[in-house]
Parts: C-alpha cells; sequence; structure tokens
C-alpha cells in the first residue's frame, strides 16, 4: 500500500469541506481548520491493482485575512485545487495557490476541480477559461459535492499522475 | 618522433626489431637517462622499507581527505581500534589511565550533578506529595512492605504506558509505521500521523523559529506526546501516566537506530511504507517500558511474598513481645499491689520500693511482731525470689502492734481479748485466777500503755469451782430410818461424790485456793433431838469414812445436824426419807 500526502487549496467557501465530508474518511473535526488551518482527512483510492492513501491535507480556504501556511504544502505529492463555478474570482485564486504551490513544492501532479456542478445555470466560469489554463494542459474537473459527480474521478486522476498508474 | 617515444617511455613498446642494431644504439643513446629512474622506481616499488617511508608521507592527508568524503575509513579502521584498545587495556592499564584521567574527573563531576539533580528532582516530589492523602497512602504502603518511603514514592510515581508510537516521514507527515499497547484506544494512524505533523508545523510557525522542528512534548488530560525527532523521520509516542525522563532516551536511540537501519529508505521515501516494517521491533522496544508498572507490581507482590518468612517470624517476635509486655505489667501490678498492702500493714513503713537489677525490691522499718512480709509476697502471686525484702527494726505504736507486744507480755491466753482505748489496755473474756492475778502484777509494766482494765476478764477457775462445787453439793447419801448403815445402793452414790470431790480439790489447787467440804449428816424429826443428833454424826462419819482419805487440798470433815437443818420441810414420809442423808458443804474462799 501506498500513502501520498495530497494538500487541497482554494478559496474561501469553495465547497472543499463538502467535498471532504462526503467522500473521505475523517475523524477530525471541522474546527481544525479555523484553530490550526488544516484537517487531515484520508480518501482511499484504487489504481489498478495498487491501493492508494491519499492523506488529504485540506488546508484552510485563503482569503484575505488568512494566508495558506507553507509548511502544510510540504512534502505534498500532488494537491487539489478547488474552484466555485458561480463565482469567477475563485478561479483565479485557484491560479495564483497553483503558482505558490509550485514554489514550494515544485512541479508535482494536480487536479482542477470545479465545484458546485450541479448550480450549472449559474456559473460565472466558461469553459474555455478552463481550457484555456496553463496552455490548456490543466486537468480539470467539474465536480459536485451535493451529487458527487465528478469527485471519484478527479482523484482517481490524480492518483494515476502521482504513481504513473 | 613523438609517437615513437611515448612507447619507451612506458617501458611497454610494441615489438620493434631487436636485430637492428642501430635502432637499439639510438634507444640505449636517448632513453638511458629513462632507464636508470624507472629502474629506480621499480626498486622503490620493491623495497617495503622505503614504500612505507613514501606512504608515511602522504598518510595523515590521505585519511584527512577520505574522511572528509565518507565514514569508510572509520568504519574499516574501527575493529582494529577498538580491539587494540582491548589489548592495550589488558597490557597497558596505566597509559590507558593516565590518558584517561584528565577527562575522568570532569566525566564523574558530570554524572554525579546529574544524579544530584535528579536526586533533587525527586525530593521535590516527595516533598509535594509527602502531605496529601495520596502520599499517606504511599507512606502506609511503605509501612507494610518496609520500603523505603522514598522508593515507594519512586515506584508509584514511574507507573506510566507507552501506549503508541508513531514513526512519521517527516517532510510529508506520512506514516512509516505504528505499534500500540493492548487495549490501547487507537484512531486510524495515518491520519493522527497527518494532523500531529500539521499541529508541529503549525507550533513551529506560530512560536519556534523556522526549522527547529518545535513542539517535542505536549500534555493532554492523563496523556503525554513525546515527539523525538530525527534528520528523516520522526518518533512520537504517546504515553499515558507520567513517564520518567530517561524515557527519552529510549526513543531518541529508537530514532537514531532506524535512521541507521533506513538512511536510503527514508531518502528515497515516496509513500511506501512496507520496508519500515523491519523497524516494528524497535518501536515495540519503546512500548516495552509500559510494562514497567505491572512488572513493579508483580514484584511488590512477589516482594510479599518472598517477606513472607521474615513476617512469620516478626508475627512471632510480635507475639512473644506481647506477651512479655504482658506479663511484665501483669508482675508490676502485682507488686505495687503486694506493697500496697504491705504499707498498709500495721508496724510497717515503706519507704523505697521498685525495680532494681532485674528484682522488685522493698526497703522500710519493720516491727517485728508485724506481719512476714515473705509470705505475703507469695500470697500476691509474687515469686518471693523475684523480691528482694530490706527491713530495720523498730518499734511500731499502731494499736494492734501495741495489743500484740502486751499480748506478749502479758502471755495472755486465747480466751482474753485485748484492745488499746486510749493509752488504757482494755482486756475482756475469761482467764484462770492466777493468770488475773499475775497480769494484775505486771500491768504497771505493760509497754506503751499507762494503765490496764481487767474488768471484763471473768475468772474461770472460780467458775469451774463453783460448778464442781454445785454438783457436789447436790449428792445425797440416804438412810434407812433410825440406821447409820450404809445401804448396798448407795455406795455407788459415794463412789460418785467421791470423783467429784477429787476433781473439786485438783481444781482448787490448781487455782491456788484451799477447799474445805463438810460431810453433814441429817435425821428426820421423828426421835428425840439427842438420838437424831448422834445418829446423824454418824451417818456422817460413816460417810466420811466410806469416802476414804480425801485428795490432797481438800479438808473433809463430818459433822451432823439431826433435824435441825432439813433439807426439805417433812409432809410426807417421803419428805422424811429426804431428810434422813448426808449432803456436802463446800466451803472455798471468796473469790477477789
Amino acid at each position: 500500500m501506498i500513502q501520498k500526502k495530497i494538500c487541497m487549496l482554494g478559496a474561501f467557501a469553495v465547497g472543499k469541506t463538502s467535498l471532504v465530508s462526503r467522500y473521505v474518511k475523517s475523524i477530525f473535526s471541522d474546527k481544525y481548520h479555523s484553530t490550526v488551518g488544516v484537517k487531515v482527512d484520508k480518501k482511499l483510492v484504487v489504481v489498478g491493482d495498487e491501493q492508494i492513501d491519499l492523506l488529504l491535507w485540506d488546508l484552510y480556504g485563503e482569503d484575505e485575512f488568512q494566508k495558506i501556511r507553507e509548511s502544510y504544502l510540504r512534502g505534498s505529492s500532488g494537491y487539489v485545487l478547488v474552484a466555485d463555478g458561480t463565482r469567477r474570482e475563485t478561479l483565479d485564486k485557484a491560479v495564483v495557490l497553483h503558482s505558490r504551490a509550485q514554489e514550494t513544492v515544485g512541479k508535482v501532479p494536480f487536479v482542477l476541480m470545479i465545484n458546485k456542478a450541479d448550480l450549472a445555470d449559474k456559473w460565472e466560469i466558461q469553459s474555455e477559461a478552463v481550457t484555456d489554463l496553463g496552455g490548456g494542459g490543466w486537468p480539470a474537473f467539474k465536480t459536485s459535492a451535493k451529487t458527487g459527480e465528478g469527485v471519484e474521478e478527479a482523484f482517481l486522476a490524480l492518483a494515476r499522475k502521482m504513481v504513473g498508474g | 618522433m613523438g609517437d615513437a617515444v611515448k612507447p619507451g617511455n612506458g617501458g611497454e613498446a610494441p615489438p620493434v626489431p631487436a636485430e637492428d642494431p642501430l635502432l637499439v644504439e639510438l634507444r640505449g643513446l636517448l632513453l638511458a637517462a629513462e632507464k636508470k629512474d624507472v629502474t629506480q622506481i621499480q626498486e622503490r616499488l620493491d623495497d617495503p622499507q622505503s614504500r612505507a617511508e613514501d606512504i608515511s608521507h602522504v598518510l595523515p592527508e590521505a585519511i584527512a581527505i577520505r574522511s572528509r568524503r565518507d565514514r569508510d575509513l572509520t568504519d574499516s579502521l574501527l575493529p582494529a581500534v577498538e580491539e587494540a584498545i582491548g589489548i592495550s587495556v589488558r597490557r597497558h592499564p596505566d597509559v590507558l589511565v593516565d590518558g584517561l584521567f584528565p577527562v575522568m574527573g570532569p566525566a564523574i563531576r558530570k554524572s554525579i550533578t546529574n544524579t544530584l539533580a535528579e536526586m533533587l528532582e525527586s525530593l521535590n516530589q516527595t516533598l509535594a506529595i509527602g502531605f496529601s492523602k495520596q502520599g499517606l497512602k504511599w507512606r502506609l504502603e511503605a509501612w507494610r512492605t518496609g520500603k523505603p518511603f522514598a522508593q515507594v514514592v519512586l515506584l508509584r510515581t514511574l507507573l506510566y504506558r507507552v501506549e503508541q508510537v508513531f514513526l512519521i516521514h517527516r517532510e510529508t507527515g506520512l506514516l512509516l509505521c505504528h505499534v500500540s499497547a493492548p487495549g490501547a484506544a487507537v484512531q486510524d494512524a495515518s491520519m493522527v500521523s497527518g494532523m500531529l505533523t500539521a499541529i508541529r508545523d503549525f507550533v513551529g510557525d506560530s512560536f519556534g523559529s523556522a526549522g527547529a522542528g518545535g513542539l517535542d512534548a505536549f500534555r493532554v488530560g492523563e496523556l503525554d506526546v513525546w515527539v523525538e525527532q530525527g534528520p528523516r523521520a520522526v518518533l512520537a509516542a504517546v504515553i499515558r501516566g507520567t513517564p520518567p525522563k530517561e524515557l527519552r532516551a529510549v526513543f531518541t536511540e529508537a530514532i537514531e537506530k532506524i535512521h541507521r537501519d533506513h538512511a536510503g529508505d527514508l531518502e528515497e521515501f515516496a509513500g511506501d511504507a512496507a520496508p519500515f516494517e523491519r523497524s516494528r521491533g524497535v518501536l515495540e522496544e519503546c512500548l516495552k517500558s509500559q510494562k514497567q508498572p505491572a512488572e513493579e507490581k508483580a514484584a511488590r507482590r512477589r516482594g510479599l511474598r518472598r517477606y513472607a518468612p521474615v513476617l512469620g517470624v516478626f508475627a512471632v517476635l510480635a507475639a512473644a513481645i506481647g506477651f512479655w509486655v504482658f506479663t511484665t505489667v501483669r508482675r508490676n501490678e502485682r507488686f505495687e499491689r503486694y506493697v500496697r498492702s504491705l504499707a498498709a500493714q500495721p508496724g510497717i513503713v515503706v519507704t523505697a520500693s521498685g525495680r532494681r537489677g532485674g528484682k522488685f525490691f522493698v526497703e522500710g522499718l519493720r516491727d517485728p511482731l508485724a506481719a512476714d512480709p515473705a509470705p505475703m509476697a507469695a500470697a500476691a502471686k509474687l515469686d518471693p525470689k523475684e523480691v528482694v525484702g530490706s527491713w530495720k527494726p523498730y518499734r511500731a505504736l499502731d494499736p494492734p502492734i501495741v495489743v500484740a507486744r502486751a499480748r506478749t507480755f502479758l502471755s495472755a491466753p486465747e480466751s482474753v481479748s485485748l484492745r488499746v482505748d486510749g493509752a488504757t489496755l482494755v482486756a475482756a473474756g475469761s482467764a484462770p485466777a492466777r493468770w488475773i492475778q499475775e497480769s494484775r502484777r505486771l500491768s504497771r509494766s505493760i509497754p506503751d500503755v499507762s494503765s490496764y482494765d481487767d474488768r471484763g476478764v471473768s475468772d474461770t477457775d472460780h467458775a469451774g469451782l463453783d460448778r464442781l462445787r454445785k454438783a457436789v453439793e447436790s449428792r445425797r447419801v440416804f438412810f434407812a430410818r433410825g440406821s447409820s448403815e450404809l445401804a448396798a445402793a448407795e455406795s455407788e452414790r459415794i463412789a460418785q461424790a467421791s470423783r467429784e470431790i477429787g476433781e473439786l480439790g485438783q481444781a482448787a489447787s490448781a487455782a491456788g485456793m484451799p477447799v474445805r467440804v463438810e460431810v453433814v449428816g441429817r435425821g428426820d424429826s421423828e426421835g428425840t433431838t439427842d438420838v437424831n443428833l448422834s445418829l446423824s454424826r454418824k451417818r456422817a462419819e460413816k460417810v466420811q469414812a466410806a469416802l476414804g482419805v480425801p485428795p490432797a487440798g481438800v479438808a473433809l470433815a463430818a459433822t451432823g445436824v439431826g433435824a435441825s437443818q432439813p433439807l426439805v420441810e417433812e409432809k410426807t414420809d417421803q419428805d422424811r426419807q429426804v431428810n434422813r442423808s448426808v449432803s456436802f458443804r463446800v466451803i472455798l474462799p471468796e473469790p477477789k
């Protein structure tokens, strides 16, 4: 069994916590977010015949009041960027977080989850904006914490990238 | 040219046609100097002496260079150095001692300082708990088990248990290995490992200097979390209770060993924790210390069992001491009672008492007439041999002693009781007349009294004589009318009277009194006075003669009174018969 440290990064209120609470195993209370600034959860994925434990460091959403701690990023094998499809600025934030993560951990695999797919009619982010990201190389997934759409796929894609499966 | 020369330099020239004498000569000319050098080099290489010489020039630098590069030199030298030191210690201990001497002092001082610091810490702990409820409990335990209090405190305070040990990859916070004690509450270790790392990062970022690692220990309720940090991995131990400081050394050694064993694994770690399974044993060693309290408990139980024979002996000893104390106390009580009873005795004055040389002693004054202390000791259930009495004689004026002394002085018979009334000795009861007279004579000399009162003493002699007199005087010897002949039936009466007169005489002579018995003959009123008188005298003489020789001290006299003193008034013949008789009259001196 392989373990990998994964960071979840995103702007404030993009639904990271909802994603985590419905689709991963958690033993710690959400209050760690607002105190320590991180909560560690676990997500089991299977790539081929290999089990992978993703240790998800769910970092408190960055806003103007709180910066993410770079020390939490250290040692990550990959990261998940989360944006809110209904708020354009969250995608911009994701781009900023992406570059900060790369500064800290180098070029490691990542995926972008554009959350709240269930509210498609309210979306501000156009598909073109996503496909243009990073010169078109960003693996982006439309996800919904409510319906579960895209969540498993996103995690699995990230895991594959990390173990080369 | 150059091409041709190069091979020659190495001495390994490709085969050149040797038969060309020109070439040979040319070679000789061109290479003569080099050939000499090569030969010299060859000689130096073959000669160990000179090779050693050469190496000696570069050896220090070589060692320095290699040591900077890696540890291989140290590793290869280690066995030889160890063996050399071993041999040196065996062969030339002095050299090593001299060498170590300068460092031994500081090392010993440091060790002593550390020990003292630890002792002080435990002393502080002891003082802190000394007066608490728990402290009292431990004191009781110390008393029960016979262990020093400090030791009990140490044992009790060492109660701890390492419940979990996490080996965490430092950079990623991923779990490398996790062990837990049986029964310990365990959450998902990989998540705990991550969160622990996050919290350490958080604390390090918030309070510590970056990269210092920060949190080494923290406490949550009864649980301590100790973190031992290595360059690539972190060991975190969750400990219940109060762990001793020494425990950290166990963790330090473990993390060091893991770094040694897994140097490569740690460097190349990419999420696969499998290689670290090999170190599970090392981590379990850390858990092992959690068994210490249980062992101590068992040891205490074993200890109690081991002490069982001692406890048994102790119990017997205690019983013996108890018995000894009991008998001693009882003996002391008896002795005190004895002394009190002695003091209450008339004629005894106790001046000192107590225990001396393993025996009881009583000292004082004792009137020779007072009670004997020795039997009294026996009566008080004391062994007379254990009681030494030392008595000085004195003359007591206690009334009982005065009475006793008077009794001795007067030789008073049992029938006389004596008492002291003021300064007067009062006698009562009965005594022979002779004693009464004698005691009166001695009365002025009776010790310790000024007067003597014997009015209560009756004369036993007089009473006896009186009884005998009455018996004698009631005897009658009867005669037939007109006859002075003794009837055969009367001889018995005469014999009886004779016996009684004998007794009377004895009693009288014993009392020192003369006695006179008159044999009085009578007649009835019939007949003439003269005849009656003569007849009565004859009758008296007849009885006197029949009585025989009177006993000593008795004077017998016969007299006839005729009908002048009749025993009864004559109304019938029977009355007259009574008066025809002989009776006896006893004459004794009146008692004084």
